[in-house]
């Protein structure tokens, strides 16, 4: 049932593109305000469909999408949407595209350029804040598009495998910024991801998506702040061989 | 100099090499193929006494006049019906059956209107200019590709924001190819809106001189107009590169 400190309520939500057999189905979902909930699921099951619908961006076909106990009919500037490709504008420089949200709607100012070097700092990409989008490599992309959605301190973030093109160790850095910031902005999160670890490591809650309905969600009761030598134990590996099972139970039987 | 435009380079001093020793050694009437050494003559007395300048004058105002009234009012055209379908919808099937209609076949009817000299001929040339920016506005315009249509409604950007932040120079370069085909075009039309109209510029003097049987001037007429037609040509390159320019960062060549 909504309840009013839920960032997001989803109600029996379903949507259908155009040749009407539903991607998501009936799912039913709540964060409350603050939390970290992240999905994993195989690709092609509805993830991205769920977020947009989350965000606003698609209408469900059925059932209610509800933020902070309202209707979203539009997509609101209090959330941000980091997408699965980085959609950078090619024209402009990357300090340019971390200062879209602020120039769609006021005149820049000096602060607000600071505030985009600082992230931009965060996320290590500081020495290529006067460069093109086409001059940096993929995932240095995606790291500008996520200092992008910082950019105006939303209070909820959907985000959208935004780590997929990063290497290990840069992504286990950017999953500690990630939950360092919206622990200090008490941001909610919702993330999609497909790697299993990443996921348990972020979430105060996991959930499997197939076939565009949640068929299965737990509680990570792991310790907060988390580091990253939680990933080495047992209660770590507990949590991710049950989200593992969750996604294949066939496959994970035999092996 | 890199060794293909040297190549290049060389190739054509053959051809005219070719060329010229054929003209002398089979004797043919220059009614029919003049020398170039004798195009040439003509041609540096063209521009030296100056009979060629008014004309080129002539050709390049209306080459260009035409240009821009057609590319201005092909983009603005391409931007209202790719902002209003219903527009689009609309209208369509007459652009379309506007750009079937060989243009030069209005050229009589332009005359009866604008009369002969150059509103007819810019009108000609504005027309046939028209459609690729039109058309490249359309494509380019609507090539944004979908998720940043949703990076842009997240963000709160107002349809005019997205046109002008977003769509534009999202299809900036498609647009800019439009341009470069719209230019070429412009000189054709020109030069040929003056064959069935004009009475001075460089189309005008090719008719005149047929009417003279002097295939040697016909000629020269020839390399000015190619001449001014790669200018036209590689201005509108660098405006090209000059608009594009944060564009081109990062891309290969
Ligand atoms: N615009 C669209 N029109 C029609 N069908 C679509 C559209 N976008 C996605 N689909 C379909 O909806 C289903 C779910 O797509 P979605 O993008 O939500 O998957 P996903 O879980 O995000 O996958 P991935 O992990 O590969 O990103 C897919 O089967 C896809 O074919
Ligand atoms: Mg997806």
């Amino acid at each position: 049932m909504p309840n009013s400190c839920n960032f997001l309520d989803i109600h029996s939500a379903s949507f259908a593109y155009g040749d009407g057999t539903d991607v998501v189905s009936s799912v039913d979902w709540s964060i409350p305000a603050g939390a970290v909930h992240c999905l994993v699921g195989r690709s092609g099951c509805g993830k991205t469909t769920l977020l947009k619908m989350a965000a606003g961006l698609l209408q469900p076909t059925a059932g209610s999408v509800q933020m902070l106990g309202k209707d979203v009919p539009a997509p609101s500037r209090n959330v941000g949407f980091v997408f699965q490709s980085p959609s950078l504008l090619e024209w402009q420089t990357v300090l340019d595209n971390v200062l879209l949200p602020i120039s769609l709607h006021q005149t820049v100012t000096e602060a607000d350029r600071i505030v985009a070097e600082e992230l931009l700092e965060l996320v290590g990409i500081k020495e290529h804040t006067c460069r093109y989008p086409r001059q940096l490599s993929g995932g240095q992309q995606s790291r500008v598009a996520l200092a992008r959605a910082l950019m105006t301190e939303p209070a909820g973030l959907l985000m959208d495998e935004p780590f997929a093109a990063l290497d290990a160790i840069t992504r286990e850095e950017l999953q500690d910024d990630l939950l360092q910031l919206a622990a200090i902005r008490n941001t909610t999160v919702l993330f999609v991801t497909h790697d299993i670890g990443e996921a348990v490591y972020l979430a105060d809650r996991v959930a499997v998506m197939d076939a565009g309905r949640i068929v299965f969600s737990a509680d990570v009761d792991l310790p907060r702040p988390r580091n990253q030598t939680q990933r080495y134990s047992t209660a770590f590996n507990a949590a991710c061989l049950d989200l593992r099972h969750a996604m294949s139970p066939q496959s994970s039987a035999v092996a | 100099m890199t060794r293909t435009s040297m190549l290049s380079l060389a190739l054509f001093v053959s051809i005219l090499g070719l060329w010229e020793a054929f003209v002398r050694l089979t004797g043919v009437s220059p009614l029919v193929i003049p020398a170039p050494s004798a195009v040439l003559i003509v041609l540096w007395d063209g521009l030296t006494v100056g009979f060629l300048w008014p004309h080129i004058w002539v050709t390049a105002v209306e080459a260009l006049l035409g240009f821009g009234l057609g590319c201005a009012i092909g983009f603005v055209a391409g931007v209202l019906l790719g902002e209003i379908d219903f527009l689009r919808r609309l209208l369509w099937p007459y652009v379309l059956a506007s750009q079937v209609v060989p243009k030069l076949a209005l050229g009589p009817i332009f005359i009866v209107w604008f009369g002969f000299g150059m509103t007819s001929t810019i009108v000609i040339t504005a027309l046939i200019c028209f459609f690729p920016l039109l058309e490249n506005t359309l494509t380019g315009l609507q090539s944004v590709p979908p998720e940043k249509r949703d990076l842009f409604r997240m963000l709160g950007a107002s349809r005019r924001q997205t046109l002008l932040r977003l769509k534009i120079p999202s299809g900036l370069p498609v647009i800019m190819a439009g341009v470069r085909v719209a230019i070429v075009l412009a000189l054709v039309g020109a030069v040929v809106g003056e064959f069935i109209g004009g009475d001075a510029g460089l189309g005008a003097s090719i008719i005149a001189a047929q009417g003279m049987m002097d295939s040697t001037l016909m000629f020269a007429l020839f390399v000015v107009i190619t001449a001014l037609g790669m200018l036209f040509y590689q201005l509108t390159i660098l405006f090209e590169r000059w608009l594009l320019s944060s564009w081109m960062k990062g891309q290969e060549t």
